[in-house]
């Protein structure tokens, strides 16, 4: 009977096709908003690290040292130089990183080519595998090179190209501000959509170009570009200090920390930890507020610093509204063409088709016209994300950001089932309501 | 095969009420053919519409084939209309866009008969009333007789035990009328009911009995020929 009913919603398709285009087009634009904008939420809202999330934890501890702190929500959103490195020590977690970002000079090989700026992430090696980071060529370097430092570097697919020529650059040097570095490994295409890595400073950044071990902070004197926050003031003759020694005195709280905890077993010992690690510190006459630690999760973090804009969910809710407005429009259009057509549900109504069958038949012509118009209206959202594409930017190799995945293709069919019944409901409910006899007297 | 008992059809507009049936009563044999004459607004086509399960009736009792219909559902009723009851209209009231073949497959659709068994009824019925040769043409490139014998052949299609013919031959000439009127008959001849309106009394005069109704009820009953009935010889001797 579907069969049926589709080839008799076909022909009355093609018996106004004037009022068919109307409302497919009513709802390709209502349908390719709504997938635009929802598309753009489930790309911003979606897991980050697919498969870790689950046991990527953020760490944070209130090492505030002023009884007023400007962080209202919780503790300091990030860590001091001197608590990361003794927390990476500890071997609680099955893997730990902890990062900053700065910019730095580089000098091409080349030495006619202009030296330039390019950002830069100081890490410690586990970074890679925690956040699943694809590479071209080559890949991480040891943990041991963590300890030195070494002068080791993974750079960009696209640095690579730009300093040798597209060729595989393991193996090859190039100058980082006053030293030349080895690269040892050379990242794939990645442009994750949210930089689960840097949920706090710039979440919807680009990934840095060069990665570096974290120990050269002391040793190249490396400024952090992204926020940092601090309660203290230099003491006399601290300026004359190395500049090492003058991040672990400064308290300057600049560092963000990742660690991987696969079970709830590690997550209560790493838990445990940090407070032996804080009433230690608190011994030391550090940490005199109140004790927070928080080992959160990837997608909890997302939620509580709000890294998917407001704006992106309100513009997705919107655009449903749009998509039903536009639907309830149809309505008035639906229900002129049915009624114009009430002698032909009369003689069907004689022949022997119930109220219901009438229904199911007027309903399955909405439901045509709503995929016929879903599926014009998943072309327009492919033009509505190539224009959010422009706006935003593409990744560093040309990867389109906000792509149309499977998931929002099929919620995109939903959306058009959605406002076929939305506009033809009541219409066909209109149709099959009216007693057969007065459909067959209008004849 | 069809018996009404006291039955009442009002129409209501607003405060006006109109009794379209009064007290209604009758009863049809099985086989028999009987017209219905009356002046229009009589109440002809409210007792077709009510006949055929097409429109409700506030008073009264009704049985069909031996079954009390006074009070089934949309569904039961629909069923019964698609299964007993085969209806002929002035109009043909076929569906202009479907062509022959599709327009008398709908009732044999709603029945949910399987592809081959629907073929088969579809054209054995067009060749009975004479189309196989028009089965994929559209409604308008027939006539006005043609529309009418592809209402007939649907009906056949669906074997029912009523027709009702609201004025079939209303809309044709006299010869096409004729042709209607002896493709009916064959039909009433091998068993199916027909109860048909019409204001030819020349066509009144072909059933075995006519009946007149006047503001809503039943004002004469006259017996034409004898049922059963030899109907050749009965038929002439009538006319």
């Amino acid at each position: 009977m579907l069969l049926y009913n589709l080839r008799l919603a076909w022909k009355s398709v093609r018996r106004h096709p004037v009022l068919s285009t109307l409302i497919v087009l009513g709802i390709a634009l209502g349908v390719g908003v709504s997938t635009t904008f929802i598309t753009a939420y489930h790309v911003l809202a979606s897991d980050p690290v697919p498969g870790k999330s689950g046991v990527l934890h953020y760490v944070r501890m209130n090492s505030w040292g002023l009884p007023d702190s400007p962080f209202r929500d919780g503790p300091p959103p990030q860590l001091a130089y001197r608590d990361v490195r003794e927390i990476l020590k500890s071997g609680v977690p099955a893997r730990s990183t902890a990062s900053f970002p700065s910019r730095m000079t580089v000098f091409p090989p080349n030495a006619k080519e202009q030296p330039f700026r390019e950002s830069v992430r100081l890490i410690t090696s586990d970074f890679f595998p925690m956040f699943n980071v694809p590479f071209r060529y080559g890949g991480p370097w040891d943990r041991s090179a963590d300890a030195k430092p070494e002068a080791v570097a993974v750079i960009s697919s696209a640095l690579n190209d730009r300093l040798f020529g597209g060729r595989n650059g393991v193996g090859r040097t190039f100058r980082l501000d006053d030293r030349d570095f080895r690269v040892v490994g050379v990242l794939d295409r990645w442009r994750p959509r949210v930089r689960a890595y840097d949920m706090v400073v710039d979440p919807l950044g680009e990934p840095e170009a060069v990665f570096v071990p974290l120990e050269w902070a002391g040793p190249m004197e490396v400024s952090p570009t992204g926020s940092q926050s601090t309660w203290r003031s230099p003491e006399p003759g601290e300026e004359d200090l190395p500049f090492i020694d003058r991040l672990v005195l400064g308290e300057v709280l600049f560092i963000q920390l990742w660690v991987e905890l696969p079970d709830q077993a590690r997550v209560a010992a790493f838990e445990s930890y940090l407070d032996s690690y804080v009433a230690e510190q608190k011994k030391l006459g550090r940490f005199p507020n109140k004790p927070d630690n928080r080992v959160t999760p990837v997608l909890d973090l997302m939620t509580e610093l709000r890294v998917v804009p407001p704006q992106t969910k309100a513009l997705a809710a919107i655009s449903l509204l749009f998509l039903v407005v536009a639907a309830l429009n149809l309505i008035g259009l639906f229900l002129g063409k049915f009624l114009a057509r009430a002698s032909i549900v009369g003689v069907r109504r004689a022949l022997g088709a119930s109220r219901w069958t009438i229904f199911v038949q007027h309903l399955v012509e909405c439901e045509l016209m709503g995929l016929v118009g879903g599926s014009l209206g998943v072309l327009l959202s492919l033009g509505g994300l190539a224009i959010l594409n422009r706006v935003y930017g593409d990744g560093p190799d040309g990867v389109a950001f906000f792509q149309l995945d499977v998931p929002m293709v099929f919620a995109a069919i939903a959306l058009s089932l959605a406002a076929g019944a939305i506009a033809g409901i009541y219409p066909a409910w209109r149709i099959c309501a009216i007693p057969p006899a007065r459909h067959l007297k209008n004849q | 095969m069809l018996k009404m008992d006291n039955v009442t059809k009002i129409y209501r507009m607003g405060m006006v009420e109109t009794r379209a049936l009064r007290d209604f009563s009758l009863e049809v044999e099985e086989g028999e053919f009987v017209t219905i004459t009356g002046p229009s607004g009589s109440g002809k086509t409210t007792f077709l519409n009510v006949s055929g399960l097409l429109d409700a009736f506030e008073q009264g009792h009704y049985w069909l084939d031996g079954m009390d219909v006074s009070r089934l559902s949309d569904r039961e009723m629909s069923r019964v209309r698609n299964e007993k009851i085969g209806f002929i209209f002035q109009s043909f009231n076929l569906i202009p866009d479907l062509d022959v073949f599709d327009n008398v497959d709908v009732p044999l659709r709603y029945r949910r008969l399987g592809a081959r068994e629907r073929k088969e009824r579809i054209e054995r019925a067009v060749a009975q009333v004479g189309l196989s040769s028009r089965l994929r043409h559209l409604p308008s490139q027939l006539s006005g007789g043609q529309q009418q014998r592809v209402a007939i052949a649907r009906v056949l299609a669906g074997d029912p035990k009523l027709i009702l013919a609201d004025e079939p031959t209303g809309n044709l000439d006299s010869g096409m009328a004729r042709e209607i009127m002896d493709i009916l008959e064959q039909v009433n001849e091998s068993g199916t009911t027909i109860i048909m309106v019409t204001h030819n009394p020349e066509h009144a005069a072909r059933a075995h009995r006519q009946l007149h109704i006047a503001d809503g009820r039943m004002v004469d009953l006259e017996r034409i020929a004898p049922f059963p009935l030899n109907r050749p010889e009965s038929r002439q001797a009538a006319s």
